[in-house]
């Protein structure tokens, strides 16, 4: 950590990134870390990271083609319960 | 569940249905992918899951969270089906010993270029980071899965795995981290990082 380059809110800030990232933060925190990433770049470094950690595993976990077995399956399904 | 009216008896409800929960069928493919980590199980997964939601459609409330809805009997499906059969991967180190920011730290300060640890992300691949996820143990995986996959908020995952929502929280910031460690090992055994 590097606190005393970026000041008190650092603590929390990163104790807290994880659930800001996910969106589940109250509005007056939500403000105060986007506040506090405006204006620390180690904190935010840290931010980015995790965000794009979480892109990462969006994006690369996508079956990019369903089995053509299984679309007829499916289909099937509804056809004939 | 509910005993639903019959879905291929409604014609309304089946074009309903054919509408609303066809398209899904990419996501919960590759969900059921990542759970049971095989291409044949997860074949039968999602077709034991749209045969319950086809049938259990008739008691699913227009204007309610219908992913939601449909990953609840995809995790049900699974964890009374598919996991029996499967042994979990074997795990030498807890994510209880991994810290906060495990790959951060090691990806960076590896170069004097501003957020190289950001950028190394990008070179590994897409099988790397599924091998990542599926090396997971499930009470973690399905979490992180939910959550980073498929975007549910907490309270969802609370619902969608019948748990309450700060075991989501705690098993979530576990997994993550497991995962980190997971891409990390990954990334190293297979020469997209030098260590």
């Amino acid at each position: 950590m590097r606190e005393r380059e970026c000041g008190p809110d650092c603590t929390e800030t990163l104790l807290e990134v994880e659930a800001y990232l996910d969106g589940e933060v109250d509005p007056d925190l939500a403000a105060r870390i986007t506040d506090h990433l405006s204006g620390c770049s180690p904190c935010l470094d840290r931010a980015e990271f995790r965000k794009h950690l979480k892109e990462i595993v969006a994006t690369r976990c996508i079956e990019k083609d369903v089995p053509e077995a299984l679309r007829d399956r499916i289909r099937s399904i509804i056809a004939d319960p | 569940m509910a005993q639903p009216a019959a879905t291929h008896e409604d014609p309304a409800l089946r074009e309903r249905f054919e509408r609303d929960v066809l398209p899904l069928l990419p996501s919960l493919y590759g969900a059921a992918m990542r759970m049971t980590r095989n291409r044949s199980d997860a074949e039968d997964l999602v077709q034991e899951t749209y045969l319950r939601a086809y049938r259990g459609f008739g008691g699913f409330q227009e204007g309610t969270n219908l992913k939601a809805w449909l990953y609840r009997i995809l995790t049900n499906s699974y964890i009374n089906t598919y996991r029996k059969k499967q042994r979990e991967p074997q795990i030498v180190d807890g994510p209880e010993d991994v810290d906060e920011w495990y790959l951060y730290d090691r990806l960076g300060g590896r170069s004097v270029e501003d957020s190289a640890e950001t950028t190394v992300l990008d070179t590994i691949p897409d099988q790397a980071v599924k091998d990542a996820v599926e090396s997971l143990p499930e009470r973690f995986r399905l979490p992180v899965l939910l959550a980073d996959v498929e975007g549910f908020s907490y309270k969802e995952i609370a619902e969608i795995m019948e748990t309450p929502i700060g075991t989501v929280m705690s098993r979530l910031h576990r997994g993550r981290k497991a995962l980190e460690k997971a891409l990390w090992d990954t990334a190293k055994e297979r020469g997209f990082v030098d260590a």
